[in-house]
């Protein structure tokens, strides 16, 4: 019981650690003259890490709380549901990203950063399965058995 | 007992998930910074912008109480250190100076000289170029009540009308014939009683033709009056260093008897130099400078030449245009360091490296022709960098490069080839005494008909060369800007 509540917090904290630095990580992977600094200026690299984490973690509650069905238990099902999280971040920050940058040009560096995220929330989708699969009574055993 | 123990660890994670939330939303900026960012992001420091933000505070003065004073005003010293350190958050840093919004305005004194030389530029058959000149100046002047108008000559005059006869009067001089004794101008007695007359927040300004004419010069030579027109000018601003003069030069029609310096008075229908001499603190000019409410008033449209004396040195707010049409190469503009451009690299076939800053000018209060010519630059790098500099144009404006030629004047296009590992550009706009009061300077006034005698006036550059040198100490750079580069 005690390791699976620090896998909780270190997935917790990572998250964290995540939205912390994200201007650094998402820099690191795409910066872009002019489309950076307004992502800057705008905030909007906060709220795109904020949806990020909510939704990589939301998804991974539904999977491991909701569907939590012995139908779904095998390592593609779980498989699914990241690529559906990689899918779904991705066009939801795009909306977001093209939402703060209103009335500014940067539509093929909305998509191009949109398209990198999809990185960080398969990386923040595997943290939390591993952080919250143990609790679940039909799916702690995926993707990986314990 | 299963549920119960299920319950309580997806209770667990949803605390969890909360406390991730709550982290995240603390991290927030309230609406006070929103709307200050967007401003800036925008491309929007106006005084609307301020106006907007003004409301925001006055509509919750206890959530903003410290930009609030006890009278309920705005703490406009509070704000704008606020505003600023916003703005030095953003990318690039950016500043907004809201000094002049809520400062008291300013009063203007026009002293007009009334010398035997010079109401020819003021006759019925004239083109009315100096009296059109002053109606501007009181015109164009934002607080028309805090406009007094005196005459001078051997003393100061109050003018005996207001200020709507004084701009309808269509022959000044006539009206005013008999104020003081016309036949000669103490330049040193009226700028000496101008200067300590002014309170804080005045402008004062001189009408004249700057011709120095004091009294008893019969057989005095030219060199003797010229070097003591030069000491004059020293003597009376050295003790006067927080004061900046600014000399605008203009054209007018002359029609009537002229009075040289050592000869007899002869007639002359022409076109004749006179000047408009602005005094004030400089602060007041600096603030009038960052101002475009007094645009029109710090340039008339019919003014030939300007030079302004006492001019410290400015901080230039510059910003590089990341993205440029003529941008050649690659770099990226440094994020922990303003001006400072990094991963320098020039072109692949070329070697150039080419790229633009925003530089806004407009503090320096002078003309685009000065500010668009290049050889006024130095411009120094290891690299041997050149430049080419243009007013911004509306055009050049784009959604996406409003952020950074937002309150800029100018554009900088620097261009070379960059073959070293670190090189630092540095850009200076040089502030001498400019060649054309020399030009418009003589040294005798006895003949018409000699060549120049319509464009010069009569000992003005030992005048304004003693001004220049009261003031000239450390003031030999009007800006400077650097721009380090590192590949």
């Amino acid at each position: 019981m005690r390791d699976k509540v620090i896998f909780l917090v270190i997935g917790a904290v990572l998250s964290v650690l995540f939205w912390i630095f994200r201007v650094e990580l998402y820099e690191a992977v795409y910066n872009v003259n002019g489309f950076s600094d307004q992502m800057y200026n705008t905030g909007a690299y906060g709220s795109v890490a904020a949806i990020t984490i909510a939704m990589a973690w939301g998804l991974a509650a539904i999977y491991y709380y909701v569907i939590n069905s012995v139908k779904f238990d095998r390592w593609y099902h779980w498989l699914a549901m990241l690529g559906i999280a990689s899918v779904l971040t991705p066009v939801v920050c795009y909306i977001v990203i093209d939402n703060f940058l209103e009335g500014f040009d940067y539509s093929t560096s909305e998509f191009t950063f949109a398209f990198y995220n999809i990185l960080f929330t398969a990386v923040t989708f595997v943290i939390a399965s591993f952080s919250i699969r143990w609790w679940s009574s039909n799916c702690r055993h995926t993707p990986i058995p314990q | 007992m299963n549920m119960i123990r299920r319950v309580y660890n997806m209770l667990s994670i949803a605390v969890v998930m909360l406390a991730m939330a709550t982290v995240v939303a603390s991290c927030g900026g309230g609406g006070l910074e929103k709307a200050v960012k967007k401003a800036f992001i925008d491309g929007d420091t106006t005084q609307a912008s301020y106006e907007k933000i003004c409301a925001l505070i006055k509509e919750n003065p206890k959530s903003y109480a410290e930009f609030v004073t006890e009278s309920g005003d705005i703490n406009v010293e509070a704000l704008g250190k606020y505003i600023n350190e916003v703005g030095s958050s953003l990318r690039p840093p950016m500043k907004w100076n809201i000094t002049g919004y809520g400062l008291k305005e300013l009063t203007l004194t026009v002293y007009f000289e009334r010398s035997g030389s010079m109401t020819p530029y003021d006759t019925p058959g004239g083109g009315g170029q100096l009296k059109k000149a002053v109606n501007d100046l009181i015109n164009f002047f934002p607080s028309k009540d805090g406009v007094k108008i005196n005459i001078v000559n051997d003393n100061i005059y109050p003018y005996s009308g207001t200020v709507d006869s004084f701009l309808q009067d269509r022959n000044i001089y006539e009206s005013t014939k008999g104020t003081g004794n016309a036949s000669y101008t103490d330049f040193k007695l009226i700028f000496e009683k101008i200067i300590q007359a002014q309170k804080p927040g005045n402008v004062s300004v001189l009408v004249t033709d700057l011709i120095y004419s004091p009294q008893n010069t019969a057989d005095v030579s030219i060199e003797k009056i010229l070097n003591e027109e030069n000491s004059v000018a020293t003597s009376i601003f050295k003790t006067y260093k927080g004061k900046s003069i600014i000399v605008n030069q203009m054209m007018g029609d002359y029609n009537g008897q002229y009075y040289p310096y050592n000869g007899q008075p002869f007639a002359y229908n022409g076109k004749r130099p006179f000047y408009l001499i602005i005094v004030a603190d400089a602060s007041t000019i600096d603030r009038m400078s960052a101002d475009d409410k007094y645009a029109k008033f710090l340039h008339p449209s019919a003014v030939k030449n300007s030079y302004r004396f006492n001019q410290a040195q400015s901080e230039l707010n510059v910003k590089v245009v990341p993205d440029w049409k003529d941008n050649v190469g690659r770099f990226r503009v440094a994020r922990d360091e303003q001006n400072k451009l990094i991963d320098c690299e020039g072109d692949r076939e070329t070697g150039i490296l080419c790229f633009t800053i925003a530089a806004n000018l407009k503090p320096l209060n002078k003309d685009d022709a000065f500010l668009s010519n290049v050889a006024n630059y130095t411009v120094q790098s290891q690299s041997g960098f050149g430049i080419t500099i243009r007013a911004i144009s509306p055009d050049d404006i784009t959604n996406n490069n409003r952020t950074y030629l937002d309150g800029m004047t100018h554009l900088i296009t620097a261009k070379g080839k960059f073959n070293t590992s670190h090189d630092e550009l540095s850009i200076t706009l040089a502030n001498q005494f400019p060649n054309w009061i020399k030009e418009s300077s003589s040294t005798s006034d006895t003949d018409s008909s000699v060549a120049g005698f319509a464009t010069t006036t009569f000992g003005l550059e030992r005048f304004l060369q003693g001004i220049y040198d009261a003031f000239s100490a450390g003031n030999d750079t009007y800006g400077k800007i650097v721009i380090k580069l590192e590949n």
